[in-house]
């Protein structure tokens, strides 16, 4: 309790450098944050002006942002799962494909209801995940191995269930037709201006955060990325663990692929190509750090919503695919060598 | 057993440091130190952790540049700014982490950076003859063509000594080298050490090793708190040397101890660790036979590679997989001690020697770290109780007096002695019976190590059993009601504290000397 009473106060210098410091911290706390509202700021100023409105603030248009993000976002918080724990999943976004096309089999082709349709493919993505993160601790094999062989299963399979076509979804009543409600996917919701597939995003994101910073098992997620020897020692069940954030990526990835069904009304073998990486980059870009034990849901959700605004904006002022790209690569860069910069200091002199 | 120092009236040392001074943020490392070293001497440079020896060292090979004072080689001041300028000037560094490529061979690492080139192309053939004729100078038999991670510690430490002479020849520091060798490899190195003296190279020799020093010093600097303690002849007692490092009565350091003591906590009687599959390197606990009572503190003694560390990861069930043979009782009941959870439950406590690698959470808060072995306290419900948690972490605060009190800062961030008091009260907030340290000291400066002296004689006191693994004999004696002797596994000897450091080292190196 006798605390620093007697401590003399840091010299000036070293103080202010802590300062400098601490800002620095802040900042990358809220990177993305920060960058989502430099990305909206621009947005309104770069924005192109129709009938006296502009564009990037119409409610269509701000409902098409978060449209547009609401897949790749499922997958991103569960993403950031894995990364917490120093891992990476790539086999996001074939697993992705490999649902919908699973989902629209099912209804279709099966004959399958709603309901037991959804658990099942949802299940199915938890134990596909959960297999890559057995193997994966089971065989001290690095997860980007495994998971880079999970992509391939999961895009090989996907095609041989589809036979590489379309499975269009139609409505109805009746054996090989889908229920109706599933379309509600594609639709809005409160005056046709949220949509439902934002709103699974939402409800995934409010229940990543909650798990991430307020259970046990959010703390052994970080333990793990954190140090892994020493949380072993501390009595982290670690492999346990392990399994479970590729299980949640799984999860996310399959209810991703239900969403992407409900939206296109398809279920196909060679969508979601590239998702793992739009999904990274929107971990990376919200301040998690691929080394592990730090990191955010809220940054993730931020990342995901600037990059799906960044593109908007530059799509609204019909600039090309290939410079959103550049932007993209420019942003992950910054977002990265903030972190290290923050890192070096953290670290202390040693 | 010296040859006459080359320090001889009149000659011009190589290497000469005057009031040598460096800070650390707040910390003073150096507080003005003058140090001579003359070619063709052997110069030991002793100190306790934290008395400024790698530093004095650093700022001697250009890592760190001196706050004041001043650096003259062959009697022209200098100031390195940079390792390559030492490199340049003829001083060569070999580090404790022995700076060489694993998964190249030795040839490869010999010439690396420095490659011998005919064309643009690489020279394999000239690089392998060099590398060869190199080896024979200091008559060491190599195949150049190993991978160094085939070699042994003891091949790879003398790679080093030859690439770092290979660059620089005039000075060599070495750093702690013995750390890691078997008795024959230290032999051989002593061997090399002496016959690059013979040929003029000046050695600065860093060690915490009293006992090698009449083996290879010509003269012995001892440096305590940033200060130069004293210049001593190599055959100077152990006492001698112990009182120059330590500087002051070991009983002001060290808390009092107890006398009474309780029930027996851990009984090893003729137990063995047998385990499932064998492996090089790992010194199995073997015919083991030790008592810790409530309110003991038990040293373990033993060189390096005696099965210390082995002895009391095998009863946490952190090591390597096996079961124990024979009697082992906790609390007087007989018991496995198979797995992690199984010593948790039966209130087994374990801080590792490797605070970074193995006990801490570098890069999250002070706080999370503190709660991470009673995870499950405060976490009731499966959800995080932020009550429950400050709670923990202010009774480690206050009990530990960590510094500074914010449980929000990187663990990182604090000092070496505040990181190891967090590892200490991670631990014990979680109330364990049975408290088992690996080196509880390593690398912290003397104030911290008397306050964690102190904290372990408070939690004997309140009746928990410790046992301790130290290489530091000096705390061993200093702190513990009872010294065990580990030897190639086994327990060979018993001692009460207290005891002449001479009895326990015999026992320690019963083997060995013979060799040396």
């Amino acid at each position: 309790m006798s605390e620093s009473t007697g401590q003399p106060a840091a010299p000036p210098a070293v103080a202010k450098r802590r300062q400098r410091i601490d800002l620095l911290a802040v900042a990358v706390r809220f990177q993305s944050l920060i960058g989502l509202a430099l990305v909206s700021v621009g947005g309104i100023i770069f924005s192109p002006v129709r009938h006296g409105q502009i564009l990037f603030l119409a409610p269509d248009n701000i409902a098409n942002i978060i449209r547009a993000i609401s897949e790749t976002g499922i997958i991103a918080v569960g993403m950031t799962f894995v990364i917490i724990t120093a891992g990476i999943d790539l086999s996001v976004g074939a697993l992705l494909s490999l649902s919908s096309v699973m989902t629209a089999t099912m209804m279709v082709s099966v004959g399958w209801g709603l309901l037991p349709t959804l658990l099942t493919v949802m299940l199915a993505g938890a134990a596909f995940g959960a297999a890559q993160g057995l193997i994966s601790t089971r065989f001290r094999l690095e997860p980007f191995i495994v998971t880079l062989a999970g992509l391939q299963v999961a895009r090989g399979l996907a095609l041989v269930v589809s036979g590489n076509q379309y499975i269009n979804i139609s409505y109805g009543e009746g054996l090989g037709l889908a229920p109706p409600i599933f379309a509600v996917l594609g639709e809005r919701l409160f005056d046709n201006t949220v949509p439902v597939a934002t709103l699974v995003f939402v409800a995934f994101a409010v229940v990543g955060t909650i798990v991430l910073n307020t259970t046990r098992f959010g703390r052994y997620v970080f333990a793990v990325g954190g140090n892994e020897r020493a949380a072993r020692l501390s009595g982290v069940p670690v492999s346990l663990i392990k399994v479970s954030v590729y299980a949640i990526t799984g999860l996310a990835s399959a209810t991703a692929g239900i969403v992407h069904a409900g939206q296109f009304n398809f279920g196909s073998a060679n969508d979601g190509t590239g998702y793992e990486l739009t999904a990274i980059a929107a971990v990376v870009i919200g301040g998690t750090s691929l080394f592990g034990g730090s990191g955010s849901m809220i940054g993730t959700v931020a990342g995901a919503v600037m990059l799906g605004a960044l593109a908007n904006l530059l799509q609204l002022n019909n600039i090309n695919a290939a410079l959103q790209l550049l932007a993209t690569g420019a942003i992950i860069v910054l977002a990265a060598v903030l972190q290290s910069l923050v890192r070096r200091h953290e670290g202390g002199p040693r | 057993m010296s040859t006459a120092s080359a320090g001889a009236e009149g000659a011009q040392p190589i290497i000469e440091v005057r009031r040598v001074a460096k800070s650390f943020g707040g910390v003073k490392a150096l507080r003005g130190v003058d140090f001579t070293l003359y070619g063709g001497e052997v110069h030991a440079l002793l100190g306790e952790n934290g008395a400024g020896k790698s530093t004095l060292m650093n700022i001697l090979s250009g890592v760190h540049a001196a706050d004041e004072g001043e650096l003259l080689i062959d009697g022209t001041p200098v100031r390195f700014t940079d390792p390559r300028e030492a490199q340049a000037a003829g001083i060569a560094t070999i580090y404790q982490e022995l700076d060489l490529v694993p998964s190249l061979d030795v040839t490869a690492n010999l010439f690396l950076g420095h490659e011998i080139t005919r064309n643009g192309l690489l020279d394999n053939a000239a690089m392998r003859a060099e590398a060869r004729r190199r080896l024979a100078v200091i008559d060491v038999d190599i195949d150049v063509d190993r991978r160094v991670d085939n070699l042994s510690i003891g091949h790879r430490q003398i790679v080093a000594i030859v690439k770092a002479l290979s660059f620089a020849s005039r000075v060599l520091i070495m750093d702690e080298p013995t750390a890691a060798l078997t008795a024959s490899e230290v032999e051989s190195l002593f061997g090399i050490v002496r016959s690059l003296r013979a040929k003029g190279v000046a050695i600065i020799y860093i060690s915490h090793r009293l006992e090698e020093v009449p083996f290879v010093a010509d003269r012995v600097t001892v440096l305590r708190d940033g200060l130069v303690a004293g210049e001593t002849a190599p055959h100077a007692s152990q006492s001698t040397l112990v009182r120059l490092l330590v500087g002051r009565p070991l009983d002001e350091l060290y808390p009092r101890r107890s006398t009474g003591f309780g029930r027996p906590l851990l009984t090893l009687r003729h137990a063995s660790f047998r385990l499932e599959r064998e492996r090089s390197g790992w010194q199995t606990p073997c015919d083991i036979s030790l008592t810790v009572r409530a309110g003991e503190i038990v040293g373990l003694a033993g060189i390096m590679g005696s099965g210390r560390t082995e002895l009391l990861m095998a009863l946490f069930g952190s090591g390597l997989p096996g079961r124990w043979e024979g009697v082992v009782e906790i609390d007087g009941q007989a018991t496995k001690l198979q797995s992690i959870a199984v010593a948790r439950r039966s209130g087994i406590a374990f801080v590792t020697d490797d605070r970074r690698g193995n006990g801490l959470m570098i890069r999250m808060s002070v706080g999370r770290n503190l709660v991470m072995s009673i995870i499950r306290h405060v976490t009731p419900l499966f959800l995080v109780s932020p009550a429950r948690e400050a709670m923990a972490a202010e009774r480690a605060f206050s009990q530990f007096d960590i510094r500074p009190h914010d449980a929000t800062i990187a663990v990182g961030a604090l000092s070496g002695g505040n990181q190891q008091k967090v590892v200490l009260a991670k631990e014990v907030v979680g109330e364990p019976h049975l408290l088992l340290l690996d080196e509880p000291t390593r690398g912290i400066d003397v104030g911290a190590k008397g306050e964690i002296y102190a904290r372990l004689r408070d939690l004997a006191n309140a009746g928990l059993g410790v046992l301790v693994a130290s290489s530091e004999m000096p705390e061993l004696i200093g702190l513990c009601d009872k010294i065990v002797v580990l030897r190639e596994g086994r327990t060979v000897a018993e001692f009460p504290g207290g005891i002449d450091e001479h009895s326990v080292l015999a026992a320690i190196t019963a083997k060995e000397i013979a060799h040396v």
